[in-house]
């Protein structure tokens, strides 16, 4: 509604802009070069426009404004419209005031100053065309050396101003609706009619609704009405929210406790693995670099390069945004190369005739990593010894998963068994 | 496979110079993770910084780019556009439009004298097409940003302070952005059902029913709004057999005129799609091959169970905020999600603003992108302007529903005295012609003022009709001014003219 009033707004601002510019150039050229202060005139607003009356005046005398200010409101017989500032400027002197009506276009209503300008010592330049007779009668009392005079408008400000307080009627600015038109001729009624109509529209545009009002046929104040119900609907309607309740925390702490009750059964993954090749590199190693290679180092390596790029666990549930970006293709770009994982093998050394025994459940004696790290002097300079916990030849190594990750968790070991009993010396490489 | 994995030697090993100490191990990841945190950059402050490259969010980032402002936008998705684009509006109408094609040839050109033998769905090539259609456009955005010098960040963004947001970067990073201005746009997500876990190939939403791989033999729609009429019309229409199951008494959601919704009930009955309505989902059992679903009379209390391939969860959509930080600089959401603002989208700290799904009023793309615009010009003029008594909803079944302004059930609770004046397009000569005529155009308007109040169309075309009936609503024309305007001979939207003159006289074809 209001977005197309302002834009019709726009394009009558930008006509009289051009048509003004036309007419200040003009001015230039009649008048003196360069004179300190301009004569404002009249502008027309349409190609059609012969004279127009002077609502009022958005700025006083002395008064200092930029370009696109409104300077004043200018009234026609079809449309009242905004007159913007050209450029900055200081409204010097305004020589038709509020209310003046029948202003020919081209008649000066105004003297316009540069910025900066001493407004009370300017000289104000004579009239630059000869406007009607009657404005020349007006304007008579306005001589250069009266500089300060009051800005009184020759016809009054109280006898016309558009301005009126409440507003029941408006006049029509664009072309009216079929049905307004219709209406108006059936009843014949006349362009003085439609100027006492009280619009009710977007934008006081005149419905059918405010004709009948007019004539009779309904109620005068119910096309108001029924605009005020429609205006309602064109706004959101933020009444009554209700806030969402600060986030409880003891909520989170009731969701913990009775997060443990559902227990996932956890699985034990294990498989044997020979740590014989192993324990080969690692004197190999010491021996032509002379550099001790703890046993734990290769286990951590190996686990390492495991962990990478295995599947999706089971369990995993996907957020909505790893959905959406599975529609849409991208979980392929970003994540094509698996998951990487975070399994930690429990290693237990197993008796050495016994590999052949399935990995039953082996209790889980526990293995401290750090003990390997700080055994890492122990076992001095004598490569072979084993670390403790660990067999020479046959270690069982298990990872003890959620129930559904078992799968992960035998690739995983598997290729801990690879690395370690196939190609140990890639990793230290 | 390992193989193939151990091959980059060097690799490995940089990645063992990362993690020198042997307890690494335990989550190594996460360190690689911490090791990127020290790219964090302090850049200078924007503008506006918008959070979301959805259609709120790109629309008013390129706008604030026209309008001189250093804008910067942020999207976690990889790509523009948000839902609409990529799994919303777009796809689901390129596969509305081609099932649509598929369907007819099937069963309606014979009738018009064009023969084809051997029709066969190569639904990977329709899948396809629609992606293409999706990446042009979402590509044409990017483009867009970079025409209008807005600044794209890919990442996943946190308040951090009232000026400052955090971006977790999709390549790995982060990076701080502040602005003078921020706009949320954070869009909303498919509202789960409770009980049924949305895995997107067998329990799907909207962003699934876009990307099955292959037709299947039973599904089941829960919820018989517009994204569930729309999926189970495109799945129907390559074979599927649909039921829809809604809580409510009518299909179209709440906003559709109940004459226009048993209409369109009956014509996509006809097409095949089943309904309950009145009934109510009480849960479901996804263990079997078959989904079995448990629904009862809303009221009557008769339990049964459907049996589905692929059940469509099309309940609604809800605010989306998770992640963005709202706790850290106290903003307030309601009891729905939605973040509270005021009626220039402010929240209560002013220069922090919300448009589109994530905040009030209906969640539809061209109200976000009208938001989208308004809050820019609020921010740059101190005044935006949307309409919300004018916004069109569609419906993109065949035949299409399209309603603006308020429906009779709406304007009679008003208290207001109306005329509906309505024309099927059974008499209107271009449908007619068309074979295509279903469907009628209804109008509401004021008894005594003659303004039109709500036109509520289904038909074909009925979304592109409806665009005179919105502009007729924004300007408060009456049914007489349109009956008074001249439409060309012979098209649809003689029907609507008609329309019009039902309400305040009399049509001429009917």
């Amino acid at each position: 509604m209001a977005s197309f009033a302002t834009a019709c707004r726009w394009s009558a601002r930008l006509t009289s802009r051009q048509l003004r510019q036309d007419a200040a150039a003009r001015g230039f050229r009649t008048s003196a070069a360069r004179l300190a202060a301009q004569n404002f005139t009249m502008p027309a607003l349409s190609p059609t426009m012969t004279e127009g009356n002077i609502a009022s005046w958005k700025v006083k005398e002395g008064d200092s404004f930029s370009a696109g200010d409104v300077l004043l409101e200018i009234e026609t017989d079809k449309a009242s419209m905004d007159v913007e500032a050209q450029d900055d400027g200081i409204m010097a002197k305004i020589t038709q005031g509020d209310g003046s009506k029948g202003i020919k276009v081209g008649t000066r209503i105004g003297v316009l100053a540069e910025p900066g300008d001493d407004v009370s010592s300017l000289e104000i330049p004579a009239e630059d065309s000869a406007p009607a007779p009657k404005e020349e009668a007006s304007k008579k009392p306005e001589t250069p050396s009266e500089s300060k005079l009051e800005a009184a408008p020759p016809s009054g400000p109280s006898e016309s101003s558009a301005k009126k307080p409440s507003k029941p009627a408006e006049k029509q600015t664009y072309p009216l609706l079929p049905s307004v038109s219709h209406l108006l001729h059936e009843h014949g009624l006349e362009q003085a009619d439609v100027d006492k109509m009280t619009p009710s529209g977007p934008n006081n545009r005149l419905l059918k609704g405010d004709v009948l009002a007019y004539i009779g046929s309904i109620s005068s104040s119910y096309p108001t009405e029924l605009s005020g119900k429609i205006l309602k609907l064109t706004h959101l309607d933020l009444r009554n929210i209700k806030l969402a309740p600060p986030p409880a925390a003891p909520k989170a702490a009731k969701e913990a406790a009775a997060a443990p009750p559902p227990v996932a059964k956890d699985l034990q993954v294990a498989v044997s693995i020979s740590m014989t090749s192993v324990i080969e590199v690692q004197q190999r190693i010491q021996k032509t670099l002379g550099v001790f290679m703890p046993l734990s180092t290769f286990i951590a390596r190996a686990t390492d390069v495991a962990n990478d790029n295995l599947p999706q666990s089971k369990t995993y549930t996907p957020s909505p945004d790893e959905l959406f970006n599975q529609v849409l293709g991208l979980d392929k770009v970003t994540s094509a190369n698996g998951v990487r994982g975070s399994f930690l093998p429990q290693i237990t050394a197993l008796p050495q005739a016994a590999p052949a025994a399935k990995p039953k459940k082996t209790a889980p004696k526990s293995f401290d990593i750090i003990d390997l790290l700080s055994g890492k002097p122990t076992p001095s300079r004598l490569a072979s010894r084993p670390a403790p916990g660990l067999s020479a030849s046959v270690n069982v190594f298990s990872v003890t998963v959620p129930k559904g990750d078992e799968k992960r968790a035998k690739v995983f070991l598997d290729r801990v068994k690879t690395v370690l009993e196939g190609e140990p010396g890639r990793l230290v490489l | 496979m390992l193989r193939s994995l151990l091959v980059p030697r060097a690799a490995v090993r940089s990645a063992f110079k990362q993690q020198s100490s042997l307890p690494t191990i335990v989550a190594p990841s996460s360190i690689a993770r911490l090791s990127k945190r020290s790219y964090a950059t302090e850049a200078e402050e924007k503008d506006l910084v918008i959070i979301g490259g959805g259609v709120a969010g790109y629309v008013a980032a390129i706008k604030a780019g026209q309008e001189g402002m250093k804008v910067t936008c942020i999207e976690k998705r990889g790509t523009l556009g948000g839902t609409c684009l990529n799994v919303g509006c777009i796809p689901s109408k390129a596969l509305l439009n081609n099932s649509h094609l598929y369907h007819q040839i099937l069963h309606d050109t014979k009738g018009r004298g064009i023969e084809v033998g051997d029709v066969k769905l190569n639904l990977e090539q329709m899948m396809k097409a629609k992606d293409t259609a999706v990446s042009g456009l979402t590509k044409g955005i990017e483009f867009l940003f970079k025409k209008n010098g807005v600044e794209y960040i890919k990442g996943t963004a946190a308040f951090t302070g009232e000026h400052e947001v955090k971006v977790n970067l999709s390549e790995g990073g982060e990076q701080t952005v502040r602005g003078k201005n921020i706009l949320i746009a954070t869009g909303s997500e498919a509202t789960p059902f409770p009980g049924l876990e949305v895995d997107e190939k067998r329990i799907i939403t909207s962003t699934g029913a876009i990307a099955l791989d292959k037709v299947p033999e039973t599904m089941v729609v829960i919820g018989g709004g517009i994204i569930g009429l729309e999926m189970g019309s495109v799945w129907s229409r390559l074979g599927t057999k649909v039921t829809v199951v809604e809580f409510l008494g009518q299909i179209g959601g709440p906003g559709m005129d109940a004459e226009i919704s048993k209409a369109a009930q009956k014509t996509l009955k006809k097409q095949g799609i089943e309904f309950k309505l009145n009934t109510k989902v009480l849960g479901g059992d996804t263990s079997g091959e078959k989904i079995k679903l448990d629904v009862e009379a809303a009221k009557g209390g008769k339990k049964e169970t459907l049996d589905a391939e692929v059940v469509l969860v099309a309940i609604g959509r809800r605010p989306y905020t998770a992640g963005l930080g709202l706790e850290n600089i106290g903003l307030e959401t309601d009891d729905k999600g939605r973040l509270v603002i005021d009626s220039e989208y402010r929240t209560k700290i002013p220069h922090i603003r919300v448009i589109g799904d994530c905040t009030f009023g209906p969640m539809l793309a061209h109200k976000a992108e009208e938001e989208g615009v308004a809050a820019v010009e609020y921010i740059k003029k101190g005044y935006g302007h949307v309409n919300y008594g004018a916004i069109p909803s569609v419906m993109y079944t065949h035949p299409e529903v399209a309603w603006v302004g308020q429906n009779e059930q709406e304007v009679k609770d008003s208290g207001v005295k109306y005329k509906v004046g309505t024309f099927p397009f059974s008499a209107n000569s271009r449908a007619k012609t068309n074979l295509d005529s279903e469907g009628l155009v209804k109008m509401i308007a004021d008894a005594e003022t003659d303004r039109i109040l709500g036109v509520h169309i289904i038909g074909p075309n009925a979304g592109e009709l409806i665009a005179e009936g919105t502009l007729a609503i924004e300007y408060g024309a009456s049914s007489e001014d349109i009956g008074r305007t001249s439409h060309a001979h012979p098209t649809l939207s003689e029907a609507f003219k008609e329309a019009a003159m039902a309400t305040y006289g009399k049509a001429i074809h009917y």
